[in-house]
């Protein structure tokens, strides 16, 4: 299912289609490169910060897909913030998920959730907002402009309040549906994504 | 044929792909072009139900992704699959469609007349572009009987029991040809009225080093219509 990611799609203002792909350490981050990989199928130039590389094998091959495919990975992240405001036209929150701890975080995911809550251009967060608790939400964390909901909205959810909410991942068969009451909206056609 | 498989070996071990990954993509594109050219409500019966036959290679996975997507879609796809590798991906993807209640005939129907009458469409998974040879049993004479249905048949990659290259003049004449990755020489001699090209995944320095010359895939689509 991991395989089969759905992307947002916005519409860019810029003239280089830069997306700056910052991807945490787990399931939420190798999702991040996935999307990266498609992102440039599509002719976006994604950028990736991949700091805490996980040790997975099916991840590390995702990064290897993602580096033979010429998409550059940051050594590090600028801590001033302009600078990624002018090198992209939005980024894809794919640091933390549904999975992480609540509370302060680790690094270096600290450190990327407090240059995040201040850049200007727009954030896609990748099922839940990095930072975020997964069911209560947040309160002064990153304000995602854009919130792309993984299989089913999480409870956080409903704390969202950027632009455009959609559903992605159109791969949950009917009895699990059912079997934990998800209600997922209808896609249309053979679209992988929902707008809510 | 070969450069098809060299392009394939490069994903797989330079690129790092797996079959999985690759595989999901393909047949996903699949079914997007099947409901593109033949959406449900273009069936002539209320139930837009679908025969996938899966061969007992990669074809074959192909098509058990491919119904997966279907019955997602809202189709009513049903398998048959008679010779199954052992290996965990296909046993997955053949949960995967019992999981989600695809029926898998125990026989292949005897007469192209019944076909006709339960299905308004046929996936040919049989055989994909690595086929060489001849065609072994159960598939002889399940092509027999698909060479004589009359309703549409869409083939994956390869239209079975074509050459690879050359193509069979009196084989299988399926509606619609869904090129994985890019069409195969046997293309050219493809009759149909649909013609898709799909697996999306190619990273654009293969295509510039095969020189595919494909054209653009519209958005973030999948598929494209070719004819």
């Amino acid at each position: 299912s991991r395989l089969l990611q759905a992307f947002p799609l916005p519409s860019l203002p810029r003239k280089q289609p830069t997306v700056l792909v910052v991807c945490g350490p787990a399931q939420n981050g190798a999702i991040g490169l996935v999307c990266a990989r498609h992102l440039r199928i599509f002719d976006y130039e994604p950028t990736i910060f991949y700091p805490k590389r996980s040790p997975d094998p099916l991840y590390r091959d995702f990064t290897t897909q993602c580096e033979k495919m010429d998409i550059p990975f940051l050594s590090y992240l600028p801590t001033e913030v302009q600078l990624i405001n002018d090198a992209y036209n939005a980024v894809v929150d794919a640091v933390l998920g549904a999975e992480a701890e609540v509370g302060e975080g680790r690094e270096p995911c600290a450190a990327i959730l407090a240059t995040l809550k201040h850049i200007r251009i727009p954030i896609v967060s990748l099922d839940v907002p990095s930072g975020w608790d997964a069911e209560s939400g947040g309160s002064g964390g990153i304000s995602p402009d854009v919130l792309v909901s993984l299989a089913a909205p999480k409870e956080c959810a409903r704390r969202f309040l950027g632009r455009q909410h959609f559903v992605a991942g159109r791969f949950l068969p009917y009895d699990v549906q059912k079997k934990f009451e998800l209600n997922p909206p209808e896609y249309p056609g053979t679209e992988c994504v929902v707008a809510l | 044929q070969e450069e098809a498989q060299a392009i394939d070996q490069e994903l797989f071990t330079e690129y790092k792909f797996s079959v999985d990954q690759l595989m999901e993509l393909a047949g996903l594109s699949c079914a997007t072009a099947i409901a593109k050219a033949y959406p449900p409500s273009s069936f002539t019966s209320s139930q837009p139900a679908v025969l996938v036959v899966c061969g007992p290679g990669n074809n074959g996975g192909d098509g058990l992704v491919c119904a997966r997507h279907l019955k997602m879609f809202g189709y009513l796809p049903t398998v048959y699959y008679p010779k199954r590798p052992s290996k965990p991906l296909f046993e997955g993807l053949t949960t995967q469609c019992e999981k989600m209640d695809i029926p898998f005939l125990p026989e292949f129907p005897t007469e192209a007349a019944f076909i006709d009458e339960v299905y308004g469409l046929v996936v040919d998974a049989i055989f994909g572009f690595s086929f060489k040879g001849a065609v072994r049993e159960p598939f002889g004479s399940i092509l027999s009987t698909l060479e004589r249905v009359t309703v549409p048949i869409a083939s994956i990659d390869i239209p079975s029991g074509w050459d690879v290259e050359k193509g069979k003049a009196d084989g299988l004449q399926p509606d619609m040809l869904i090129s994985l990755t890019a069409p195969k020489k046997a293309a050219t001699h493809f009759a149909g009225r649909y013609h898709f090209l799909g697996g999306r995944f190619v990273p654009p320095a293969l295509q510039e080093k095969y020189a595919l010359n494909l054209p653009a895939y519209p958005g973030t689509d999948c598929v494209l219509q070719l004819t």
